[in-house]
């Protein structure tokens, strides 16, 4: 049975005062199985938070049907609730508690024994290295620290779904490195985990299967390998021009080429720039021809790369636009 | 029901280690208003004498209220500022319109608590500068305060709800001040008769009910509402003002 089943789920805030009506999340379905860890990943208002938010019971669905472990989360929200867990996307952790505090209140909150609820805490403090801010209030840690914290609280009940909303944003480096290691070390214990992300490397490393949602849509769906596969040709070559005629119809004619997309996003920072982004089979004299089509144009050769697709160019593949903050 | 009592607790612990905070926030009004209209004018011959025993059991009514108020408008506040704290209560596994319950249970329990603090203070104080003795009846006491505490802190939850914060400053002008001040604290029902049919408009005030309950108890030789007049007031507003805060509140913590 699958841990958690999102099936045609769509939300649709209401219109206020004079901001319309959004239709945030337009039939999404998906499903994440025992022990898996998945990943949605979209650029901001996709309609993530909205998604994690009716599944956590904290949005009231417009349409569709969710489940943990079988049972709906709209029609026995209490019983659900014990099954999952949620890191938010905002720091919400409870400031008039320490951090040892909120983590054994959560734990009285699920009814779980004293002993339990102490042996618990202390060793999730340990596992997430807290100890020595256990005693401290929330606003007296670091943004890294009240990740783990509001991750130490959300394993406290041991739940049977963990959700990440944007679990990384706003970390430096090392904390992500180390966020991911804590999350992949969670997932080899058996943990089903559903994280989002507008980060192609986190959902890259982290994930087992994704999908890539935007506006309110799942688009495609998958494990990273097989979504970097079903991109036409096989490496991606990204070139700027700068002048002369458009290029795109000229590049997608010669042999070799699978695909050519304009990249649209950010014309603003780079005026007077043609970016098109090539997906090619790599094949001997591609690049010779590939200039000289540049030059036959009148342009001028900006940049050049030439790469293993990501999962950034199959979002690029599918929306036509970048994903980006 | 764990989780409802795992709140309660949270909740209170918090509020005991603020509770000096709060006592004092309660109990400088209602001092001071003894201090002045127990002792000094009625020196100057500007209050009448017997007006000490009318204000005792108001000012337990005024205290109740604003306890009650501000135990539940307090801690709102952070639930539903943009880190939404209240997330924390909404995950835990019951539903929202309990949740929105036990903030107006830990509200009526500070508030309860508030008002039976301020009354031997009051009493001592009234005592002090007065010479005037009130002899409360304790047993029927109790369960009015309890009463009183769920009406008070039930409609701060109102007042939280369905107030923007932008408007929070202009609650105590425009909402509670008049209340306190049309709520038959200073002053019996009875004394009202002179008004004629418009005392009835005074019964939207729910502090008008906990004025009487209050003088019902306190100062039972004062002329008070019927006690099942009393009763029925606090009951109506008890379950009306409840169940529109936890839909309200339910309306705006579940998006
Ligand atoms: N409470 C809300 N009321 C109205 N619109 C909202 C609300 N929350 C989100 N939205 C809108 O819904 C869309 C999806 O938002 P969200 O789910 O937060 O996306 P993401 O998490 O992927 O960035 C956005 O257009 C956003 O502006
Ligand atoms: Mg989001």
């Amino acid at each position: 049975m699958s841990t958690l089943v999102v099936e045609d789920l769509r939300k649709t805030y209401p219109a206020a005062g004079k901001a319309a009506a959004v239709e945030a999340v337009r039939g999404l379905s998906f499903e994440v199985r025992r022990g898996e860890f998945f990943g949605l990943l979209g650029p901001n208002g996709a309609g993530k938070s909205t998604t994690i938010g009716c599944i956590t019971t904290l949005v009231r669905p417009t349409g569709g049907r969710i489940a943990v472990d079988g049972i709906d989360v709209v029609a026995r929200a209490a019983e659900a609730k014990r099954r999952l867990a949620v890191v938010p996307q905002n720091r919400n952790l409870d400031r008039d508690l320490s951090i040892r505090e909120l983590l054994l209140f959560h734990g009285l909150y699920f009814g779980l024994p004293r002993a339990a609820r102490e042996e618990r805490a202390l060793r999730l403090l340990r596992e997430l290295q807290l100890q020595d801010k256990a005693d401290s209030k929330p606003a007296a840690l670091s943004g890294g620290m009240q990740q783990r914290a509001m991750i130490a609280r959300a394993l406290m009940h041991d739940p049977a779904l963990l959700l990440l909303d944007e679990p990384t944003t706003g970390l430096d480096p090392q904390a992500r490195r180390a966020l991911w290691d804590l999350l992949k070390e969670q997932h080899a214990r058996g943990l089903t985990i559903v994280l989002t992300t507008h980060y192609m490397d986190e959902a890259d490393r982290l994930c087992e299967r994704l999908a890539i949602v935007d506006h309110g849509r799942i688009l495609t769906e998958g494990t990273p390998q097989a979504l970097r596969r079903s991109l036409p040709g096989g490496r991606v070559l990204d070139l700027w021009a700068r002048g002369g005629a458009p290029l795109g119809e000229r590049l997608g004619a010669l042999a070799g080429v699978q695909g050519v997309e304009p990249v649209t996003d950010d014309e603003a920072a780079h005026p007077g720039v043609e970016r098109l982004r090539l997906f090619v089979e790599t094949q001997d004299g591609l690049l010779d021809r590939v200039l000289h089509e540049v030059r036959a144009a009148g342009a001028e050769l900006d940049h050049v790369s030439l790469a293993q697709p990501s999962l950034e160019d199959v979002y690029i593949h599918l929306t036509g636009k970048e994903l980006r903050e | 029901m764990t989780a409802f009592l795992g709140l309660l607790r949270r909740d209170l612990l918090v509020a005991w280690r603020t509770a000096p905070f709060l006592l004092t926030s309660a109990l400088t009004q209602p001092a001071l208003v003894i201090l002045v209209f127990g002792n000094i004018l009625p020196r100057l011959g500007l209050v009448a004498d017997e007006f000490r025993t009318v204000m005792v059991p108001g000012l337990m009514a005024i205290t109740i209220l604003m306890s009650g108020v501000q135990g539940v408008l307090m801690p709102l506040a952070a639930d539903l500022s943009g880190t939404r704290e209240v997330e924390e209560r909404l995950l835990a596994p019951l539903s929202a319109r309990m949740v929105a319950f036990e903030r107006i249970v830990a509200g009526a329990i500070q508030s309860g608590i508030a008002g039976l603090v301020a009354l031997p203070v009051m009493m001592l104080l009234v005592h002090q500068v007065s010479g005037v003795d009130v002899k409360p009846d304790w047993a029927l006491l109790l369960p009015l305060v309890v009463v009183s505490g769920i009406v008070s802190a039930a409609f701060g939850l109102n007042l939280g709800t369905r107030v923007q914060p932008r408007f929070s400053g202009l609650l105590f002008a425009v909402v509670l001040g008049p209340m306190m001040l049309f709520g038959c604290a200073y002053y019996p029902w009875a004394s009202l008769d002179a008004l004629g049919s418009v005392r009835f408009v005074f019964l939207v005030n729910p502090l008008v009910f906990m004025s009487e309950a209050m003088r019902l108890a306190v100062t039972p030789e004062v002329a008070h509402m019927d006690p099942l007049g009393i009763l029925a007031g606090l009951a109506v507003f008890a379950g009306l003002l409840c169940w529109a805060g936890a839909r309200s509140f339910e309306s705006r913590t579940i998006l």
